[in-house]
């Protein structure tokens, strides 16, 4: 009995694994922009899952615990490949058919290159704050630095980002959306 | 806490909801006074938005390209579809001031809202365009109740205002007679407040090829556009977008 009872559960945790997937690949993208990079950083990030499943004791964590995993892969590649790699974003082109209709698409672009100049520390607390929706705690956790250097380092690059986005002012979204209009 | 102490890190905290209760609490009544504070925490918020938006949709993975390869290009659209909307608010609340004759505080999480609704008493009209995508009971009594509130609102400031309700996927629903619990409520908008009505045609050809009945509508009911077509024209021109 004890063995369908383990069988049963050590599926159900699969599939919540596996039912992450998809916010983990994204998460990854926006660290990488390099669609094969996140594509294996995530398949690394479930299979250390399934295989230390064991070492999640409260499954109300398993979000924490995931992305923790994550990071520490995202970690271990750039400890091989050094921090100051190249960035390639991958766009297939679907993408390019998508941006004839919607030029606004251009600025995704120019919000993926503004976060794609922040220093990595802060790309990887900007999006697990404010595309990922972690409180400061869970960074904190995630990334396994206190949680004041979670605020410091979310607080610059917002700070960036709104210089990079927000402060060329209106015009230029103004100029989008006429383009849009032709 | 003072107002020395609001700093962009506080503000930051704010909107992230991570300040005590006393000190949301002072924040929220500072910015109803304080119109530099209101940008500042707009700004904040729609960096926020706009990190949120750019890997919403990302190219695919191998594995999910895979199975979905069908379903990309509508999501795709779907997600441009969305910064429009989120250029078109935060080009709004630019044009936008604090209403004084408003007391009433502002939350955390809906300082776009807030912008729309509390706008200076210039008399000059208003346009606003209100998005219900659910049949979503917490979601459509939310949706009628911010549609009166504004009407009720500009009305009493003497306000000019043009409020469009457009309706998509499920919330379709709420438009049909035979099933409908609001069609009073939407009726009287549509009557006694010349406020637009439309429901998606999109969503209407969906629910018939679903559910193989004609779809029948309230009188009023304009069904010549699609949200996607409806949506991004206004903003084109100038409206504000709040969702429900």
């Amino acid at each position: 009995m004890n063995i369908v009872k383990n069988f049963v559960a050590s599926f159900t945790l699969k599939s919540e694994f596996a039912a992450r997937r998809n916010k983990l690949y994204r998460i990854a993208y926006s660290w990488c922009h390099d669609v094969s990079l996140a594509d294996d950083l995530v398949q690394e990030t479930i299979y250390k899952a399934i295989k230390n499943a064991e070492k999640l004791r409260d499954r109300t964590t398993i979000d924490t615990w995931m992305y923790r995993i994550l990071f520490n892969c995202w970690q271990d590649y750039l400890r091989v490949k050094g921090r100051n790699i190249d960035f390639i974003d991958t766009e297939d082109d679907s993408q390019a058919g998508l941006e004839e209709n919607y030029q606004q698409s251009q600025i995704v672009k120019r919000v993926r290159a503004a976060i794609e100049q922040l220093p990595l520390p802060l790309r990887e607390v900007v999006t697990l704050a404010d595309f990922a929706g972690f409180s400061y705690a869970q960074i904190a956790e995630i990334t396994e630095v206190p949680i004041g250097t979670v605020m410091s380092r979310l607080f610059r690059a917002r700070k960036n980002l709104k210089q990079h986005l927000l402060d060329f002012g209106s015009d230029d979204i103004s100029e989008l959306k006429l383009r849009r209009i032709k | 806490m003072d107002i020395k102490d609001i700093t962009e890190d506080k503000l930051n905290m704010f909107i992230d909801e991570q300040l005590d209760n006393d000190e949301m609490e002072f924040i929220r009544n500072r910015l109803l006074e304080d119109k530099v504070l209101r940008e500042q925490v707009c700004q904040l918020k729609a960096v926020r938005e706009l990190v949120g938006y750019a890997y919403s949709d990302v190219p695919q993975s191998r594995a999910a390209s895979e199975s979905k390869r069908g379903s990309r290009f509508f999501l795709s659209r779907a997600v441009a579809a969305t910064v429009i909307l989120m250029v078109g608010v935060i080009v709004g609340w630019l044009s936008y001031e604090f209403n004084p004759l408003s007391n009433s505080g502002i939350t955390a999480d809906n300082t776009f809202q807030y912008i729309a609704n509390y706008a200076n008493v210039d008399h000059k009209e208003r346009r606003i365009i209100l998005h219900i995508d659910s049949s979503d009971i917490k979601v459509v009594d939310t949706a009628l109740n911010e549609a009166n509130q504004l009407l009720a609102s500009y009305r009493a400031a003497n306000t000019p205002m043009k409020l469009e309700v457009v309706t998509n996927k499920s919330a379709i629903n709420i438009l049909r007679p035979d099933i409908s619990p609001y069609i009073k409520q939407i009726q009287t908008l549509i009557d006694d407040h010349d406020v637009e009505v439309y429901a998606c045609e999109r969503s209407i050809m969906k629910a018939h090829k679903k559910e193989g009945v004609e779809i029948v509508l309230l009188p009023g009911v304009r069904t010549d556009k699609t949200a996607r077509e409806l949506i991004p024209e206004r903003l084109e021109r100038g409206w504000v977008y709040i969702r429900a």
